[in-house]
């Protein structure tokens, strides 16, 4: 059942894909960029109680803004090798997609930009500017200026991002830290 | 299953009935009717199980689709709303008497997506709160150009929009630089805020790397008035279109380059180049051309924000047309070469919640009429030294919006332009 529900999404995702010039990866493609030794991808989405809110919004600095995380598992037979975040945040003024995967010790292991559609900044899906975010947790170097490093020119978006990572990094620490 | 089992355990009692010879009818039909309600009992337990699966099934299902409207515009607003503005108040400290507060800018932008390829920006401004016949305001359009996205992440405008020339230009809001007043190399020599109208392409590499490429109107150089002081203050400035009944006559060209592939890092460099005279009859200057170019970086380690921007004009054919007015006494030629560079430290130095304030220093190094072309002795006219300017202050903002501002600006030339500033600046 579960497998089908992933055909399903997997073929939306990819049908969408051509809708949108400035989508780079669908869903599927970014769970097989950040885990390619997966043999299988597993719904895994969240619900945070209110005490869960709280600590990520402690851990975080941020407000935790969404009750519902939409979240995948990636496994190699049984064992876990981690999970996929999804988010958008408001970029300037347009909605930035983009995918947190992160290791089972809740650190970070790759951030995708999934579409970008702001007029400036779009050497923020660079690998050199999402690399800073490797191996990062929510309490150390995730914030513009204090381990990530702006790009001129689209302060906005930069921020904004590196904020949803770190409550992603955040909720990986409260809900999904193994 | 559970059906299953009643329905035999029904079939097993009426079976049992020869066995059961000698019990009463009235027994039977109590045990028939107690089981019948049993039925019932499972029926409807059987429908809520039923109801639940569905509403499980239906929830996993959502939960499976949301993923796939990522990237859709369904959460983003079509319409957005935007706006900037600055308030100012300027004391020069050797003439109070001229100290003066203006509201100098108030911006409305709208921009619309028609679809997921192609939105409209558009900026419309209102300078020194008043304009009307003997106001001193003005009202502008500053941006208005339909943005088109092709698959290969082409992108192409058409329309009046910004030159990518310098840090400034296309990043104009009072948030984004330091100092209440912007700077003077990207005012008197690349002449922010700078449109034209034109089409114009540009593109992101994945090294960072991104070019722009236009074909726009120009300058109209038959708008130099030799006899004001205005082509002194910058030289562009004053021969601006700015999308209004623009000369087209000669279009003009202009390319840039920004790479951004070390994080913090941004290293750039532009181009503009165009004839000005339009064929305009009985101009002296119909071949005169304009070439702008700049050199620029900004990197941004830590709390540091440090930047650099070298900028120079030149305008070749104008010869015959400051003969002219040099033969009439007025005092303005046409500059043949005008440049200017500034470089720029600021930290910041405290942050506490939405509060962060940042100290800067700059020092500016610009002059507008750095050379003219030779006319006959006696005629020539008097090109400046460079004026240096030292700007220092501190940006004080409220979250990521409001803007703060104080600086005292030296100038080394003209000291009585030494002036204390205190500004009030926002943009959403």
């Amino acid at each position: 059942m579960k497998s089908l529900h992933l055909a399903t999404l997997a073929a939306t995702a990819a049908a969408g894909g051509s809708a949108f010039a400035t989508q780079y990866l669908t869903v599927e493609q970014a769970q097989r960029a950040m885990f390619p030794d997966a043999t299988r991808f597993a719904d895994a989405s969240l619900q945070l109680a209110p005490e869960q809110m709280r600590q990520v919004e402690k851990l975080a600095g941020l407000p935790a803004r969404s009750v519902n995380w939409r979240v995948f598992a990636a496994y190699r037979g049984d064992a876990l090798l981690g999970h996929m975040v999804l988010d958008d945040v408001i970029g300037k003024f347009e909605l930035i997609s983009y995918a947190v995967g992160v290791n089972p010790d809740a650190s970070i292991k790759q951030v995708e930009i999934l579409t970008y559609r702001e007029s400036h900044g779009f050497e923020i899906k660079s690998p050199a500017w999402r690399k800073q975010f490797v191996g990062k947790t929510a309490q150390s170097g995730l914030a513009v200026g204090e381990g990530i490093a702006n790009i001129s020119g689209a302060t906005l978006s930069c921020t904004h991002v590196t904020d949803g990572v770190r409550r992603i990094a955040a909720i990986a620490q409260v809900m999904l830290k193994k | 299953m559970k059906k299953n089992i009643l329905a035999r355990a029904i079939l097993a009692a009426f079976v049992a009935v020869p066995t059961v010879a000698l019990a009463s009818e009235a027994e039977l039909l109590q045990r028939i009717e107690k089981l019948a309600a049993e039925l019932e009992k499972v029926k409807s337990e059987l429908a809520a199980t039923k109801q639940k699966t569905d509403t499980v099934e239906k929830r996993q299902e959502t939960i499976a689709a949301a993923p796939a409207s990522q990237g859709s515009a369904s959460g983003a607003p079509q319409t957005v709303v935007t706006g900037y503005g600055e308030i100012n108040y300027t004391h020069p400290t050797k003439d109070a008497s001229a100290s003066q507060t203006d509201v100098r800018r108030a911006v409305i932008g709208i921009q619309h997506r028609f679809d997921d390829k192609t939105k409209l920006v558009s900026e419309f401004e209102f300078e020194h709160a008043v304009a009307s016949k003997d106001d001193n305001g003005e009202v502008e359009v500053e941006q208005l150009y339909v943005e088109r996205e092709f698959d290969n992440g082409l992108r192409a405008k058409a329309g009046l929009f910004l030159i990518p020339a310098g840090l400034l230009n296309t990043n104009h809001e009072p948030t984004a630089y330091y100092g209440v007043e912007r700077n003077f190399v990207e005012t008197a020599i690349i002449p922010s805020t700078w449109r034209e109208v034109g089409v114009g392409l540009s593109s992101t590499l994945e090294n960072g790397l991104t070019w722009d490429v236009g074909v726009t109107t120009g300058f109209d150089l038959t708008k130099w008035d030799a006899a004001s002081e205005e082509g002194r203050e910058s030289p562009l400035g004053s021969i601006h279109q700015e999308g209004q009944l623009a000369k087209s006559r000669d279009m003009s060209v202009h390319g840039a380059l920004n790479w951004r592939g070390v994080p913090g890092l941004l290293v750039g460099g532009s181009v503009f180049t165009g004839k000005m005279g339009h064929n305009t009859a009985d101009f002296a200057a119909n071949g005169a051309r304009l070439t702008l170019w700049d050199l620029h970086t900004r990197y941004t380690p830590g709390r540091w924000d440090l930047s650099a921007v070298y900028a120079r004009g030149n305008i070749s054919g104008v010869d015959a047309l400051n003969l002219i007015s040099a033969a009439q006494g007025q005092p303005t030629p046409v500059p043949s070469s005008f440049a200017g560079w500034y470089a720029q430290a600021a930290y910041q130095l405290w942050k506490s919640g939405d509060y962060a304030l940042s100290p800067f220093a700059r020092y500016e190094r610009f002059n507008t009429a750095k050379g003219y072309t030779a006319v006959p002795t006696g005629l020539e006219a008097q090109t400046g030294p460079d004026e240096k300017v030292v700007t220092v202050g501190a940006n004080f903002k409220v979250g990521e919006g409001v803007v703060l501002k104080a600086d005292y600006q030296k100038f080394y030339e003209d000291t009585t332009r030494n002036r204390v500033n205190l500004g009030l600046g926002f943009a959403f």
